[in-house]
């Protein structure tokens, strides 16, 4: 499974770029071509999204579990990869913000959002290379990672549909709970999300057996599982 | 049952206690807060009276800039509840006097009650200064109350967090920013409601809301932040 899971996701990532350039139609509403951005930049924020759930969740395995310290570089593999994520969203929608909206940025409820999101992913970080000892560090991330879980719900559903306000496209599923767009268009759009929710764990697992040898070079006496 | 509850009502009294005794000895927590918001109050009113501020904005621009006041101010001030205690070497008498949720009850309450005495001091003089008429006060009232809350909740669980790291009241603004920020807009919504003389904002569920679950995640994680 380990070695045909790449190939699998080559073709799955493969039929998304096929979709989005040749089986969906133009999107009505939008100018030239700058619909298709949105079969990328709508999966990468939804990684994103997937990237601080599964943080939160792992933190709290962390935490709230047997303290193995695999679970913590699961949660810092979750942030890393999640965080790639969310800036290569933020870039893709800045680039259809400017064919649309005329400019890159117009601190739209959205835009507000995702720009906090980084900026938390960031603090986690600085908050790990500010603790030196290894427990108290894992034991610190992990709680502030789950503090991110509690904020989560505020800066991605509540505050962006407070402010009424915006030039956003409506979500895959709107306000009224109903699915209203074109059936080939959904069909890309839910490809595209699942495989780049594949593509989020398969990268994850890569940099979570990177951080397990480098754990294991570094501290060969205690072993990459047992240096609670 | 109840004589833990009494125990712990005990314990978390005598921390509040403990923390107004050190305060009212060194004085550091009021003066740094109350000065620093009064003097970036007088640098606002200079500021603006100087370049002047059009009759339509202060119901947009004013509520903002008194919340930015009251975070910088609490952003100041609140870390140094934690902080003090590692500097000087308490925290492990402290480990032993109080049980977790005790002590982050009494730290709380402790901070809760620094925001407001800020807060009674700084909001007549910014009105007065910056000529701000509140239509309805009781609506200014709620949003001070509930959002001094809610900055001294979260403040604290941070402010716990980044006791244990290096420079770290430099990581305090870094961490608590992303945290401290849906509050931040649901408290100048409230607070621009007040000005417009709205009586019952929508936003006033949600900081209630915001309120109610960084206090829960407070008492899940504060045990597990404070004991090694």
């Amino acid at each position: 499974m380990k070695k045909t899971l790449p190939w699998i996701l080559f073709l799955w990532i493969a039929l998304v770029i096929w979709g989005a350039f040749k089986y969906a139609p133009l999107a009505e509403g939008f100018i030239g071509d700058s619909s298709r951005i949105l079969f990328f930049h709508v999966p990468m924020a939804w990684g994103a999204f997937v990237g601080f759930i599964a943080a939160g969740i792992w933190s709290a395995r962390y935490l709230f579990g047997n303290r193995d310290p695999r679970h913590d570089r699961a949660a810092l593999a979750s942030i890393e990869v999640g965080l790639i994520f969310c800036i290569l969203a933020t870039v893709s929608g800045a680039i259809w913000a400017k064919v649309m909206w005329g400019t890159y940025w117009n601190w739209d409820p959205r835009q507000v959002w995702i720009t906090v999101a980084i900026l938390f992913y960031g603090a986690y970080l600085a908050l790990r290379s500010a603790v030196q000892d290894r427990q108290t560090r894992r034991r610190l991330a992990a709680a502030y990672a789950i503090l991110g879980l509690v904020v989560a719900p505020f800066l991605f559903f509540i505050l962006p549909r407070m402010t009424g306000f915006t030039l956003h496209p409506e979500p895959v599923v709107n306000q009224q709970g109903k699915m209203e767009m074109n059936p080939q268009i959904l069909h890309v759009l839910l490809l595209g999300s699942s495989g780049f929710t594949v593509l989020f764990f398969w990268i994850h697992n890569l940099r979570c057996r990177l951080e397990d040898l480098a754990e294991s070079a570094m501290f060969p006496s205690q072993g990459a599982h047992n240096d609670r | 049952m109840s004589q833990d509850i009494s125990i712990w009502t005990t314990e978390a009294l005598a921390v509040f206690a403990k923390e107004w005794r050190c305060e009212l000895r060194t004085g550091y927590a009021l003066n740094t807060l109350g000065l620093f918001a009064i003097t970036t109050l007088v640098v606002m009113s200079i500021s603006l009276g100087h370049l002047g501020i059009a009759s339509t904005e202060p119901t947009t621009v004013l509520p903002v800039l008194l919340w930015i006041l009251l975070l910088f101010a609490v952003s100041a001030g609140l870390p140094r509840a934690f902080v003090f205690e590692e500097e000087s070497q308490t925290a492990i008498a402290l480990r032993l006097s109080a049980r977790p949720s005790s002590l982050f009850c009494g730290k709380l309450a402790y901070s809760f009650s620094v925001v407001l005495a800020l807060e009674i001091i700084v909001t007549p003089l910014f009105l007065t200064l910056m000529h701000l008429k509140i239509e309805t006060m009781p609506v200014l009232l709620f949003a001070l109350v509930a959002g001094g809350y809610g900055l001294a909740a979260g403040g604290t669980l941070v402010a716990a967090i980044i006791a244990q790291a290096r420079s770290s009241t430099t990581l305090f603004s870094v961490l608590a920013l992303p945290v401290l920020l849906p509050l931040l807009v649901l408290a100048i919504e409230i607070t621009r409601s007040a000005v417009a003389g709205d009586p019952a904002p929508i936003a006033s569920r949600q900081l209630l809301l915001y309120d109610g679950s960084v206090t829960i995640a407070g008492l899940l994680l504060f045990p597990a932040v404070w004991n090694p």
